[in-house]
């Protein structure tokens, strides 16, 4: 389970994720990164023909998630599409493996122009969930 | 660590200070060009933490600095301008941003208000048709890999030898439009496959495309020699190198991230991720970030062409030219000299959200404009005001020829979008002879007048402080939004 709530900023996207898991952590940044780029698009059952692996090595765990999403947003730009399906094949702290699948966007809401590491930290909380902040520029 | 109004030392009216024993790793002073009016907004949010933490930079010299329209960013704040000492001193991408070469351009027509007035929805409408937001679709131009790397290197003069313009155009923009310093070979193949159908798209966000009018004017004697005058009709456009400047800040600031304790740097933010602009990996990154501002010259000047047809669609033979007026920068980092404590220096300045002004007799400048400084273009928010300034020498001498970019957000998106009816706010313009075209309504909403700060007081701010000096300014009439 995950939560994504909205904070102030006064220019760009603040979000704060929480999650169970470090997986469910990565889910919810890559559907907030959707939610953003075109909401709804992934709430109809998803035909998706466009299928991609995305490897990231990073630093640590905060720069692994800001890494990931640079990637998949790179991609949903490259084939402007907006991939709905997130499959984590390998997770640790400084490498990831997924497989993510989505479908033609037929024009973004919005145009992201990059997944920040201000103020990134992953980290877990003392009830064991996993959480950071995180800012998109928009 | 938030920062008190009662830390800050007021220097002048207009200019505020932040010492550098705020903080030990401060290693220059921060300094903030700001009305006492502005103040306690700018205070508000983050801005002057992150003023402070750009202060800590290697190699900075003098003091880090923010105009009035300064607002929180992420590592810069957004207004900052920062220089550090050449070629040793660090370069931040941070310190340009992730729309590098993000800008602003002013077309000037030979029509009048009272020519157009009955035309203006029309008008807007074919804007609307010709520029294309680009959104997740492209434009109308298609790169072939070749071509980009020719867009990468020769800035707008590729769109001039493609028919997308006329040879004058690129004397009236700052660099001619092209840094020599670019590498396409820097230039990742992301980046370039994002890039390769947005030239002419000018995406979201605060970008547009505004027709206006000259509405009152300040020094009549620059206004000529700029070829402004009162009731003249005008077309703003503001944008910048679109996805191919974001992957080449996002690559390049991993690349920096991954090499700084090679270098003994560490920073308070990620974002103010930094190296030596002589290290390797510093100069990969300038000569990419060269390469990203140039495919931004072009895509402005292939705006140009699309308005230019949008306007003799409307006009015909009747409307007369479009002629190109200036075209500056406002995120970038450019090696220049500056007088330092008496003493002539090289230095990197970044300008983040801020816009070189430099004062007169500066050689780039067409020959007309010399005796009156570069223009300097601040774009305000849709139905508030824009502003044509001069350079200064003023602002050779204490913000290393840098001053203020636009009005400056004040409301975050989302607090403009619960306070904003934005159908309502399109009825409300229209009825002031405003005509908005917008993709969307949330759009509108985030990008109201409410969401910015007042015009009036920042570009006050600078014309007191004598970092540019006031010359006309501009009405909205038409707006064209992604």
């Amino acid at each position: 389970m995950y939560t994504i709530e909205h904070l102030s900023h006064t220019a760009d996207i603040r979000l704060h994720l929480k999650a169970d898991s470090r997986e469910e952590l990565f889910q919810a940044g890559f559907e907030a990164m959707n939610q953003i780029i075109k909401p709804d698009a992934c709430r109809k059952p998803c035909p998706c023909i466009i299928n991609q692996m995305v490897t990231v090595s990073s630093m640590d765990d905060t720069t692994l998630l800001i890494d990931f999403l640079s990637d998949v947003l790179t991609l949903a730009h490259e084939h402007k599409a907006v991939f709905c399906e997130l499959t984590i094949l390998e997770l640790n702290p400084t490498h990831l493996q997924a497989h993510i699948a989505g479908r033609p966007a037929n024009g973004f809401e919005e145009d992201i122009k990059a997944v920040t590491y201000h103020e990134a930290n992953v980290q877990q909380n003392n009830q064991g969930q996993w959480e950071t902040p995180l800012i998109f520029d928009i | 660590m938030s920062i008190k109004k009662n830390q800050l030392t007021k220097l002048q009216d207009y200019l505020w200070e932040l010492p550098k024993e705020t903080r030990p790793d401060m290693r220059v002073p921060a300094r903030v060009y700001a009305l006492e009016e502005l103040l306690d907004a700018i205070l508000n949010d983050r801005s002057l933490e992150q003023l402070a933490n750009v202060a800590t930079l290697p190699g900075i010299v003098k003091a880090s600095m923010v105009m009035p329209d300064v607002h929180e960013g992420y590592g810069f704040p957004i207004g900052g301008v920062a220089a550090t000492r050449y070629p040793d001193g660090v370069i931040s991408p941070g310190g340009i941003g992730y729309d590098i070469n993000c800008g602003v351009r002013l077309l000037i027509s030979d029509l009048s208000y009272n020519e157009v007035k009955h035309r203006l929805e029309e008008l807007s409408k074919e804007m609307y048709r010709q520029v294309p937001s680009g959104m997740g679709k492209g434009g109308f131009v298609k790169l072939s890999a070749k071509e980009m790397d020719q867009v990468l290197r020769n800035g707008a003069a590729w769109a001039v030898e493609h028919g997308h313009g006329a040879p004058a155009d690129l004397e009236y923009t700052e660099s001619h439009g092209c840094l020599p310093d670019a590498d396409p070979g820097k230039v990742s193949d992301p980046a370039k496959k994002r890039g390769r159908d947005q030239l002419g798209t000018i995406g979201s966000g605060n970008h547009f495309v505004e027709v206006g009018r000259v509405g009152q004017v300040f020094d009549e004697e620059a206004a000529a020699a700029y070829g402004l005058k009162l009731h003249q009709i005008t077309i703003l456009i503001h944008t910048g190198s679109r996805g191919l400047g974001h992957q080449v800040a996002t690559d390049y600031l991993r690349i920096m991230m991954g090499a700084m304790p090679k270098y003994g740097i560490s920073l308070p933010d990620r974002e103010l991720a930094c190296v030596p602009l002589s290290s390797p990996e510093g100069q990969d990154y300038f000569k990419a970030m060269c390469a990203a501002a140039n495919f931004a010259w072009c895509n402005r000047q292939v705006i140009t062409a699309e308005c230019r047809k949008a306007w003799s669609n409307v006009f015909g033979k009747a409307g007369g030219e479009l002629k190109l007026m200036y075209d500056v920068a406002h995120n970038i980092a450019k090696i220049e000299d500056h007088v330092i404590d008496g003493e002539k220096m090289k230095v990197i300045v970044h300008r983040k959200g801020a816009t070189r002004a430099f004062g007169p007799h500066y050689g780039e400048l067409p020959e007309a404009y010399r005796p009156f400084g570069q223009p300097v273009l601040i774009p305000g928010s849709m139905g508030t005001a824009s502003y044509v300034l001069s350079g200064t020498d003023e602002s050779m001498v204490s913000s290393f020829g840098s001053t203020c970019h636009g009005a400056g957000r004040r409301l975050s998106r989302r607090g403009a979008k619960k306070q904003v009816d934005a159908p309502k706010l399109i009825r409300e313009l229209k009825e002031k002879g405003i005509y908005i075209q917008a993709g969307s309504h949330r759009g509108v909403a985030e990008e109201a007048p409410i969401a910015y700060k007042d015009v009036d007081l920042v570009v006050e701010t600078v014309h007191q402080a004598g970092i540019a000096k006031k010359v006309v300014k501009l009405r909205p009439l038409g707006v064209v939004k992604g």
